[in-house]
């Protein structure tokens, strides 16, 4: 990225002794400004470092019976954003990559990029006040929705390849991205139309009254399945943008070289772009899981804020962010609590940090090697 | 199979733009939806009972065949809850009566129900020149309505009598024509945008979070911007390009990774409880022990959401920088030019679109953040805002609004959610607007910038 080499100042120029004083000077002043800003970056670390000192001044357990249900929920959020995520995310980057013709691409790729600006106190609104209800009204049908919008897309390739040629030239797979989204609103309202009456005669009435009946299962109207689908979304444009730039970074000389050989576009995809790509992928999860770690406000609206140990999806949490934006303007300052949420921050600070450093040392090695193997092309 | 794995790819994509256009129209229908005077309904149910109010929405019964719908019928003050649950099979007959009056008070909220008539200083108004008085009255600014009160009826019969100061808004829905709507629908709006809120933050409008907003934003930039370029043009322009500059460059580049929410603990324990706490013994010992600067503020929010943004300047600024091809610098060098006179005459110039990127990117992102600020001082209601008449003018020690946070606490921290939900929807869209455009304008400027470059080269 950046250029090979810099100028460096061994020659006077020019003979004015002003203009070169004023020249020090300003290197030296740069220089002072850059180096307050990495310690104001080293500052965070070291804060954070030596309020949570206190804490082994201090006996028996405290600090891991407070924070072992907090880091539980924690990953069981983050783990329930993935679940949705990764799927979504990673097959939107291949088929922008490597199916879409270059000019739609442009213009879905910033789009799809736009969701990450929204901010994320509105994604946790629309999820803890509005979805959540929905769902605890509709659970059967979303449940339904979970499983029948995939179907429904085989369903819609398996008719294409069927369909008439004519047909086909009409609607090419290419676009399938954007002719696809009417296809799946249909889908959606037959599935919501239809569930309740297969409910009835499947299970005699109400899934929630069914799960507790036969399953045990609690339903809280705030749960980790809530959290899953708002933080998904959250989490998927990070995923989609850094997966995508890696796929389309892979040298199409790659891909017409296996296509040459007599692979399908597929199997060229699955034998030579992921694998050339792997890295570059692995990196985007490790952002998207980073970020789905630290996301504050969504998991705080959309729930419950109850430190549970639970696996149940259908059970609220609550992670260490939510609990420190709760509990820490509460706590006195030099209070045990007041240590232990630093602490939680020290956690989250150092987890987010490795993985994003990971991350980037991955993806860096990957641009090295893939700009060899695609030589002059 | 592998014939149909594409398929489910593609259907991400189209999944993916389906939620965005879901939640975008949501927003913006709801959000707008918000301030469109709804028709009012008078129902007469079999019991004999008379109820008027907005109809919301309707679900099945549990357990039963058939609906109910749900009424907001307001008139707390009266009956002490806002919200009725009418089963559809129980209602004997619907009207819109063009009388029915839906008053915006500020003690109770809403009142929906019916004017009898209007009493001033001896004068007693009824019926349609009540009404035309009352409408006249309230096109005055408040300190100089008259002093009336109002008698008015409710649906089911009670009288209540009202002071005319208590009331905001009055309207009758149903006797409006549809230019009518519209124009009380961008009054409703300009209301939203230019007023305080009341009804402990349920109603009014957001003016002090939009104007707290964008203060502490200005008051970010101020101070990000000067560190963010100089750590850039140091680690590309000055810096040896080792192993420690790339180390340092991943550094920064991963703190756009740490959760905002560190950001707000170190805040908090750094600036407040810190600096703040030193400040206070220093300079205003003598109003301790109430805490000067050694609570959230202004100062404080705008320096953790600085460090916040640190990380999107510098990577933004850089980027930028690294467009610009050597010549230009090595050209520069050769006619003779130190290397200050080379950076604020060739490189900064040309790297000047880079970093109004940057800045438009740092706010967008710090516009959108609420979990740092609620440990550095943000309020739920600041009784001052931070900019007066009074000397030094900017208060940067006081607490103040914040547009993400005033939904939060709108959303969450109500007495009565329900009724909020819409004001919560019209908050969100201005949010989620402000923070789009911004971020347009980056992406579009980004664009320009490389195309500009992409011909010079």
């Amino acid at each position: 990225m950046t250029p090979p080499s810099r100028l460096h100042h061994s020659t006077p120029s020019g003979s004015d002794p002003r203009r070169q004083r004023l020249d020090r000077l300003a290197t030296a002043s740069i220089t002072v400004g850059a180096f307050a800003v990495l310690a104001a970056i080293l500052a965070i670390g070291i804060f954070l470092l030596w309020e949570s000192l206190p804490l082994l001044s201090m006996t028996g357990t405290f600090t891991l019976e407070t924070l072992s249900p907090l880091a539980w929920g924690t990953l069981k959020a983050a783990l329930a954003a993935m679940l949705l995520a990764l799927p979504v995310a990673l097959g939107a980057a291949v088929y922008t990559a490597l199916y879409m013709p270059p000019p739609l691409r442009s213009r879905i790729k910033p789009v799809l990029e736009m969701m990450e600006a929204i901010p994320g106190v509105v994604v946790g609104f629309i999820a803890g006040l509005i979805l959540a209800p929905w769902v605890e009204r509709h659970l059967a049908s979303t449940l339904v929705l979970l499983v029948w919008l995939p179907l429904s897309t085989l369903l819609a390739g398996a008719l294409w390849h069927r369909a008439r040629q004519s047909l086909r030239q009409y609607l090419p797979f290419s676009w399938a991205g954007l002719w696809l989204v009417p296809w799946l609103v249909v889908m959606t309202f037959l599935a919501l139309w239809a569930t309740p009456g297969v409910e009835q005669v499947l299970i005699g009435g109400d899934v929630r009254q069914w799960l507790d009946q036969q399953l045990g299962l609690n339903y809280a109207t705030r749960n980790a399945m809530i959290v899953g689908m708002a933080m998904g979304f959250a989490v998927i444009p990070s995923i989609y943008a850094l997966a995508e730039d890696a796929l389309a970074d892979v040298p199409a000389s790659l891909l017409e070289g296996a296509q040459a050989l007599g692979a399908t576009r597929w199997q060229a995809l699955w034998k030579v772009a992921l694998p050339a790509a792997g890295p570059g992928i692995f990196s985007a999860v490790m952002i998207g899981a980073g970020r789905a770690v630290g996301e504050t406000m969504i998991v705080l609206m959309a729930s419950g804020n109850t430190a549970l140990f639970s696996v149940s999806p259908f059970e609220g949490m609550r992670s260490i962010a939510a609990a420190i934006a709760i509990e820490m303007p509460e706590a006195a300052p030099g209070s045990s609590t007041y240590h232990v949420l630093i602490f939680a921050a020290l956690v989250l600070f150092l987890f987010t940090f490795l993985v994003n450093t990971l991350a980037e040392v991955v993806r860096l090695r990957l641009r090295i090697r893939l700009s060899r193997m695609g030589g002059g092309g | 199979m592998s014939r149909l794995w594409p398929w489910l790819c593609a259907a991400s994509v189209a999944l993916s733009l389906l939620m965005l256009a879901a939640l975008l129209t949501l927003l913006l229908t709801r959000g707008l939806g918000h301030f469109w005077p709804a028709t009012l309904e008078s129902v007469t149910l079999d019991s004999g009972e008379v109820i008027a109010g907005e109809a919301v929405r309707e679900i099945p019964l549990p357990h039963r065949d058939g609906e109910e719908r749900l009424y907001f019928t307001a008139n707390r003050d009266l009956d002490s809850h806002r919200w009725r649950w009418v089963e559809i099979n129980h209602i004997d007959e619907r009207s819109t009566p063009h009388a029915l009056v839906r008053l915006e008070r500020s003690p109770w909220g809403d009142f929906i129900g019916y004017l009898t008539a209007v009493e001033s200083a001896g004068s007693h108004l009824e019926g349609e020149a009540a009404w035309q008085a009352l409408k006249t009255a309230l096109t005055r600014p408040p300190p100089e309505r008259p002093n009336a009160t109002l008698i008015l009826k409710s649906a089911g019969g009670e009288t209540l009598r009202q002071p005319l100061n208590e009331i905001h808004r009055a309207y009758r829905p149903n006797a409006m024509a549809w230019w009518e709507k519209i124009r009380f629908w961008s009054s409703g709006v300009w209301q939203f945008l230019s007023e305080g809120p009341r009804a402990a933050n349920t109603g009014g409008g957001v003016w002090p979070a939009i104007f707290g907003t964008v203060l502490m934003v200005m008051v970010m930039s101020l101070i990000v911007m000067p560190f963010g370029v100089l750590a850039a043009i140091y680690l590309n322009e000055i810096a040896h390009q080792g192993r420690l500059t790339r180390l340092v460059r991943i550094g920064v580049r991963n703190l756009a990774g740490v959760p905002s929410i560190v950001y707000g603990v170190f805040g908090l324990g750094v600036f407040v409880y810190g600096l703040g706490s030193s400040l206070d013994e220093w300079f205003f010992s003598d109003s301790l022990p109430s805490p000067t600067f050694g609570t959230g503020g202004l100062l404080w929010a705008s320096l953790t959401l600085a460090l916040l943004t640190l990380p999107v300047v510098i990577v933004a600024t850089e980027e930028g920088l690294a467009r610009i091809p050597d010549a230009q610098r090595e050209g520069a060098v050769a006619l003779g030019a130190t290397r200050l006179e080379m950076l604020t005459r060739v490189v900064l110039p040309m790297a000047a679109p880079a970093m109004l990127t940057a800045v438009i990117l740092a706010i967008a992102r710090a516009a959108g953040e609420v979990a740092p600020l609620m440990l550095v001082g943000v309020a739920k209601l600041a009784p001052q805002m931070p900019v007066d008449g009074e000397f030094p003018y900017l208060h940067v020690e006081r607490k103040f609004m914040h547009l993400g946070y005033h939904l939060f606490d709108t959303a969450f921290h109500g007495e009565d959610i329900q009724a909020a939900i819409p004001l919560v929807y019209a908050i969100a869209l201005l949010l989620v607007f402000i923070v789009l455009v911004l971020n347009l304008t980056a992406i579009l400027l980004r664009h320009h910038l490389r195309h500009q470059r992409g011909q010079s080269c």
